[in-house]
């Protein structure tokens, strides 16, 4: 089993006088399963066909395992790419397309054909061997498309948004599926995408990217709780943080931040992020709280430090099943609030809302970074 | 319902379509009448032309017309007919039809799948190839053909529509070759594949339709020109459009109307299959062509 | 139990070769030749065309430079004008006739009619035939005495004539009516691409309204129809300053020079009567005849584009 790490050294990527790389530096592990993630326009497709070799590096370096690749053509890297149109060949049956990549190393057919059944075995394609792909399903092809990739038993696996040409419900199974091929297969993979949901649930490390920079780098509860700026920290989660912007104030020695709302104005207090507060008394910042961090009032945990109960107006109530969606203005923004289906009162009435700031951040509002 | 003049809405409608449907059967006969024409004239002996018109049907139906214009009709010096230049035109097409066919292919391939710093402006030069007018190359190529030996030649008629042709097969294959997706050739080169596998084994399989396109085109014009065959071949060496304008222009004792339509009729009839067979595709290169860039 | 393969695959594995440079030059060296032949056979010919056209060559090219001499004669000449004013009396009719029947005809045909593919296929099969072919038929029905003229006097007008084929006023169109019998067809495939391009909903739209079918062709669609309209144009104009084959055909130039042509004059100047310069300066004013119509048509197009 092949676990081999990746490093990419100050990469730089431009075209012509456009900088569309501007310095990236990512390390993983072999075996790990790094997420590449971001809006479009950000880099990250660019950077994931750099790593195959698809394009050319401007400046830095790439290395798999101990090897510098960072100048070799895709096919002498030992990766292999799941694109997100699946790019099977259209003329060659299912069988082919797999042993395509065989074929051209002129593996002995035997073996070809045992790679074959064992890759459709795991993907449980095998009826499918003799289509070509203009008959197969999208979920289908994709699973050809990762049968050829699993195939040539590369080094490392890349994913090039391979989801997003699926139905929801599709999407959802295929998404499990991923992640128990690489808990079975132990390959480094890099994966692409731009939900930030499959992020979370697949990757070991998560490179969120903006603009042709790595915003943050780290595991994905490390990115969730603690996100380095404004945008890493609305970017991950749904539905997003949200932004308040509030005066610092010191209360009878307390720091806490002012909040006015339609049912009454209160202050949060902020107890634990007191220290970096501190020089920033009457000014203003940026509260984020995530919309689970705003619940109903729950008997029992009110007497708890970090909560703090407020009533607030109820503007638009959505229920999604699970839970019920509040949206209250405060500071004259709009803030979501999560709370249990039952507990959640009508729009246009008060409700008694628990605010759980022990993972509260602050951020500066001019330059987005955390406070 | 009525209207003003108590016409009813369906009486206008049906009123309508007749008119269309007329003007329709009216163009179209415009369209059939030449072919109509020359069919009959060329069942016709020249005694039943002189005496009927345009449209008569032969009271005898003769092929002696046509085996004449196959065979023995005078074409300027030379009594023999049109068959040697049919055989020159197969000659000169083929080649040229299937080499041009070729480059353009695979220069549709490298501008569209290997794009390199300059080959859209490349692409434009070529383009603006496909417009002038072939007057103005015509003096210098003569020279050209005359330094290489080529003059007068077949080989040197088909060097002729081969590099005035790729501009045209250029063109029809790289706007194909657009829409194949870039991310198969990605996959195939992260399989390994390099650049003439990729051709042979990826895009070539898919190319069907804009080869048949191109091939059809290019077999027309150059089946069809005239400029080049004129300028470029002589006696017994020059296509069937050539050997035609002779034919119908030697002023040799009495006209015979019905062997120059026989004539006709025999230089358009490859074209004319092509057509009746595959003509979508025609209109599909024409409508290609009309769609620059 | 299939056997785990041993996979000794590894990044880097190969080492760099010359065989990878060729590989990665291979693109550019395919397109290569291509590209040799198009400097050469297109853009090195004009260029030594238009130097010729500079000379005073006669039988045989000669390559001393003789300023503007040739264009001297050119314009002095009686058949040259002639020509040009064929080029114009004829390409004006001939354009603006297929752009009309053209576009009536794909109105017509637009209307859900039955057997449209047949009808198309009749429209159509004229630009499958040679120049020659059409000139040859045409040259036949335009017979004096023998032809149209017997036809119509056979059906009852004892008095019609029609000698426009050896008529030198009226020689030129003769070559109109065969050029748009050929082409018409052309056009009529281009607006009927483009109106089936029409999007469906902003005529229904149109209909909710109120309008009825005629305004709806006269205000939304037709006026959409403008680059096909164009196109159209383009391509016309181009094959009608480039009308040699139809004219040699069907009129041969005469009666005379009557019915010459540009292409025509340059054909017999250059090859038939050892006028090399001369023909030479000719073929450049057809360049710049064409040139005129592109080069305006290109500069609109991409700075349309720029625009978006």
């Amino acid at each position: 089993m092949k676990k081999h790490s990746l490093r990419i050294n100050d990469v730089h990527k431009s075209y012509g006088a456009t900088d569309v790389l501007k310095g990236i530096d990512i390390n993983i592990e072999g075996g790990q399963f790094l997420i590449l993630v971001g809006p479009s326009g950000c880099g990250k497709s660019t950077l994931l066909n750099m790593i195959a070799g698809l394009e050319t590096v401007t400046s830095g370096s790439i290395n798999i395992g101990e090897h510098d690749v960072t100048h070799l053509a895709p096919k002498d890297r030992d990766i292999a790419m799941v694109f997100q149109s699946y790019a099977l060949y259209p003329n060659m049956t299912v069988a082919q397309n797999i042993s395509f990549g065989m074929e051209i190393r002129k593996v002995e057919k035997a073996e070809q054909q045992a790679t074959v059944a064992r890759v459709a075995g795991m993907l449980q394609i095998e009826p499918l061997l003799n289509r070509k792909p203009s008959q197969l399903s999208g979920g289908q092809r994709q699973r050809v498309a990762m049968g050829r990739a699993l195939a040539r038993d590369p080094s490392l696996f890349l994913f090039d948004e391979p989801l997003s040409n699926l139905d929801a419900k599709l999407r959802v199974e295929m998404r499990t599926e991923i992640k128990e091929l690489h808990q079975r297969m132990g390959t480094t993979i890099v994966y692409v995408t731009h939900d930030q949901i499959e992020a979370m649930t697949l990757g070991d490390r998560i490179a969120v990217m903006k603009d042709g920079e790595v915003q943050q780098f780290g595991s994905p509860r490390e990115i969730y709780d603690n996100p380095t700026n404004m945008f890493v920290a609305g970017f991950m989660g749904s539905p997003s943080m949200n932004f308040i912007p509030s005066k610092v104030v010191r209360e009878n020695g307390d720091i806490g931040v002012q909040i006015e709302g339609e049912a009454g104005n209160f202050v949060l207090p902020v107890n634990g992020a007191g220290a970096q507060l501190q020089s920033r008394v009457d000014s203003e910042i940026v509260l984020g709280l995530r919309p689970e961090q705003i619940t109903q009032r729950v008997e029992g945990k009110e007497n708890n430090a970090a909560n703090f109960v407020a009533p607030c107006l109820v503007e638009v109530v959505e229920p999604t099943g699970p839970d019920t969606l509040i949206f209250v203005r405060l500071n004259g923004r709009k803030v979501v609030c999560r709370v249990e289906p039952e507990a959640a009162s009508d729009a246009g009435q008060n409700m008694e809302l628990m605010f759980d700031l022990s993972k509260a951040v602050f951020f500066d509002g001019e330059s987005g970074t955390r406070i | 319902m009525t209207d003003a003049q108590g016409n009813t809405i369906d009486t206008r409608a049906r009123i309508g379509r007749i008119l269309v449907y007329g003007t329709l059967i009216l163009a179209a006969s415009f369209y059939m009448l030449p072919l109509f024409v020359m069919v009959v004239t060329s069942l016709k002996s020249l005694d039943e032309i002189r005496l009927g018109n345009l449209l008569s049907l032969p009271d005898e139906v003769t092929f002696e017309a046509w085996g004449i214009a196959w065979s023995s009709a005078c074409t300027g010096v030379t009594c023999g007919g049109l068959k040697g230049y049919f055989l020159n035109s197969v000659l000169i097409a083929v080649p040229a039809v299937a080499i041009s066919t070729i480059i353009g292919a695979f220069n549709g391939y490298v501008m569209t799948k290997w794009r390199f710093r300059g080959s859209e402006l490349f692409f434009g030069m070529l383009l603006i190839g496909t417009m002038i007018p072939f007057q103005v190359v015509l003096l210098p190529m003569a020279q050209t053909l005359g330094i290489l030996g080529l003059s007068g030649t077949i080989p040197g008629l088909i060097l002729v529509h081969v590099v005035y042709g790729i501009a045209f097969t250029t063109l029809f294959f790289r706007n194909y070759y657009v829409s194949v997706p870039d991310e198969l050739v990605r996959a195939a080169m992260i399989d390994g594949a390099g650049f003439f596998r990729i051709f042979w084994r990826i895009i070539l399989p898919v190319s069907i339709p804009i080869i048949v396109v191109s091939v059809i085109w290019q077999f027309t014009q150059i089946w069809n020109d005239f400029l080049f065959g004129v300028v470029y071949s002589s006696g017994d060496q020059q296509p069937l459009t050539v050997g035609l304008n002779n034919l119908v222009n030697t002023s040799t004792g009495v006209k015979q109307y019905n062997v120059d339509m026989a004539a006709a009729i025999i230089a358009a009839l490859p074209t004319l299959l092509v057509y009746v067979v595959a003509g979508k595709y025609f209109v599909r290169g024409l409508t290609a062509g009309a769609v620059k860039g | 139990m299939s056997r785990v393969t041993q996979n000794k695959t590894e990044p880097g594995n190969r080492r760099r070769s010359f065989g990878d440079f060729i590989e990665a030059s291979l693109p550019k060296l395919v397109v290569a030749p291509t590209f040799v032949i198009t400097l050469i056979f297109i853009y090195g010919y004009i260029f030594l065309n238009g130097w010729l056209s500079f000379t005073k060559s006669r039988m045989l090219p000669k390559y001393k430079w003789a300023g503007t001499i040739q264009y001297e004669r050119l314009f002095d000449n009686d058949r040259w004008w002639v020509a040009a004013k064929n080029l114009a009396i004829f390409g004006g009719l001939f354009i603006v006739i297929c752009l009309a029947l053209g576009l009536l005809l794909a109105i017509l045909l637009d209307q859900r009619v039955r057997a449209e593919g047949a009808i198309r296929t009749i429209y159509l099969y004229p630009m499958a035939l040679s120049f020659i072919v059409t000139g040859t038929a045409w040259k036949w029905i335009l017979n004096p005495g023998l032809g149209l003229e017997k036809l119509v006097r056979d059906l009852g007008f004892e008095s019609f004539s029609f000698d426009w084929l050896v008529d030198p006023e009226m020689a030129i169109y003769t070559v109109v009516i065969a050029g748009v019998w050929q082409a018409s067809g052309f056009v009529m495939a281009l607006f009927l691409a483009g109106l089936r391009g029409v999007d469906d909903s902003i005529i229904k739209a149109a209909q909710v309204d109120g309008a009825s079918l005629p305004k709806i062709y006269w205000r939304i669609i037709i006026p959409s129809l403008r680059p096909v309209f164009f196109s159209a144009l383009i391509i016309l104009t181009h094959i009608a300053i480039k009308s040699f084959d139809l004219v040699i055909a069907l009129t041969g130039g005469g009666p005379g020079y009557a019915s010459d042509v540009p292409a025509t004059f340059m054909y017999t100047f250059a090859f038939t009567r050892g006028q090399v310069g001369l023909g030479a300066a000719s073929s450049m004013m057809m360049l710049a005849a064409v040139a005129a119509i592109i080069v305006p048509y290109l500069y609109s197009e991409l700075r349309g584009k720029n625009h978006d």
